[in-house]
């Protein structure tokens, strides 16, 4: 059984249906802003049900300052909810090496949690820096001998395929899991993140059955009808090692 | 009687300049307002999570009573904060931007204080609504001192149970 928990059932204090601000945080002139929800927010009390998760994060400076570089991301994620990938593909890293999105597509489709969208700046010596926008495809994948999202970005201008290794790990506190990945490794030392916006979800049939990627419930008492959960966190670790994080609170309702 | 009345003068003038100089020596910088706070928030901040620990399971399992007296605690508590840091000098130029501030937080503490109460009647519904406001004032107080840099004085939903 690959299903173990994760994501995100929901930590309960009364609550209405949040509507979806983003947070932000602020350390020295750096400024973090992380959004997202959780589709959909009616869900039953005392069963998961499949969910797609949506987190945008972003990174700038209050004066325009040229931005850090971001040597590792975390995103915590709820520790209650499920993340089953049971009978779903594994999509191997090198099958993504030089792809672009089609064909990376047709190697690892049936993998395929998520999409997105990916910026940043970039800063090669002795050049003006330029920003470069990706395409994102997350795939489930193996890091390190366990569970994880292989993150495919691709850019037509300047052409560039990266692939992103983020590791399943088991978070801690109310964010039970934790996709990780080191970006120095993969990217080198010229790329500044500015934002990125993800969207994991994935129905998919097993022996059968029909499966979701990710599911939630919202365990409320029966006579509520709507609840608060924290739904993600982001983390930086910055070059020079200086960490930015925020977290984000949603609202679930109860099905009938 | 002439030396005594420059003399007078004199006393009077420096009085004077001291009372109209004072706030000004007095006002700190923001870096200074920032530390003095967070050393007022962080006992607060740890003694709210110790307060709220297992309120979201008291109301998950609807103790709402047990619940209400944790959410009591939690306003005194907020409520201790906000007076102590509302009397801390606060540094000229951002006199407006904490103005602001200060009314989300009275308005968190007023939401704090219905929701202890709506608890306390049994009416669960009614104390959702209110905690979505709470934390949406939470969120725009944030917004207003993102500058700062808080973390202890910043509001986060994870403290509360």
């Amino acid at each position: 059984m690959r299903a173990i928990c994760v994501v995100a059932a929901l930590a309960m204090v009364i609550g209405g249906a949040g509507a979806a601000h983003g947070e932000r945080t602020q350390k020295g002139n750096l400024i973090l802003r992380l959004d997202g929800g959780l589709s959909p927010l009616r869900l039953p009390r005392h069963h998961p049900a499949p969910v797609t998760v949506h987190l945008e994060a972003g990174l700038h400076t209050d004066d325009g300052s040229l931005l850090p570089r971001v040597t590792r991301i975390e995103l915590g994620l709820p520790a209650k909810g499920v993340v089953s990938t049971r009978g779903l593909p594994v999509c191997p890293p090198r099958r993504l090496r030089d792809a672009k999105p089609p064909e990376a597509l047709a190697a690892c489709r049936g993998a395929l949690v998520g999409r997105g969208r990916l910026k940043a700046l970039v800063r090669v010596p002795k050049q003006d820096p330029f920003e470069i926008e990706t395409r994102l495809l997350a795939f489930n994948g193996r890091v390190d001998g366990g569970r994880g999202v292989i993150l495919h970005a691709y850019a037509a201008d300047p052409p560039t395929v990266v692939v992103l290794p983020f590791q399943l790990r088991q978070g801690s506190g109310r964010f039970g899991l934790a996709l990780v990945v080191k970006l120095s490794p993969a990217l080198g030392p010229w790329p500044r993140l500015e934002s990125f916006e993800m969207t994991l979800a994935r129905r998919y049939a097993y022996r059968g059955r029909a499966r979701s990627y990710l599911s939630a419930s919202c365990p409320i008492p029966e006579r509520q009808t709507a609840g608060f959960f924290s739904l993600a966190h982001a983390g930086m670790t910055l070059a020079g090692g200086r960490q930015i994080g925020t977290a984000i609170t949603r609202g679930c309702r109860a099905r009938r | 009687m002439h030396r005594r009345t420059i003399a007078i003068t004199l006393l009077l003038a420096a009085s004077l300049l001291a009372v109209a100089t004072a706030p000004a020596a007095e006002a700190p910088t923001r870096d200074e307002y920032v530390e003095r706070l967070e050393k007022v928030c962080k006992p607060d901040a740890l003694a709210t999570q110790r307060a709220m620990k297992g309120a979201r399971a008291d109301i998950q399992a609807e103790r709402l009573p047990v619940a209400a007296k944790k959410f009591a605690r939690a306003t005194l508590i907020f409520g201790s904060t906000v007076k102590q840091i509302s009397a801390v000098p606060r540094p000229s130029a951002d006199a407006e931007r904490l103005r602001k501030w200060f009314t989300y937080l009275k308005r968190q503490e007023s939401y704090l204080r219905q929701i202890t109460e709506q608890l306390r009647q049994d009416h669960a519904i009614k104390a959702q609504r209110l905690t979505a406001r709470f934390i949406h004032s939470g969120n725009l107080a944030n917004n207003v001192v993102l500058a700062f840099g808080f973390d202890w004085c910043s509001f986060k939903f994870s403290r509360y149970g």
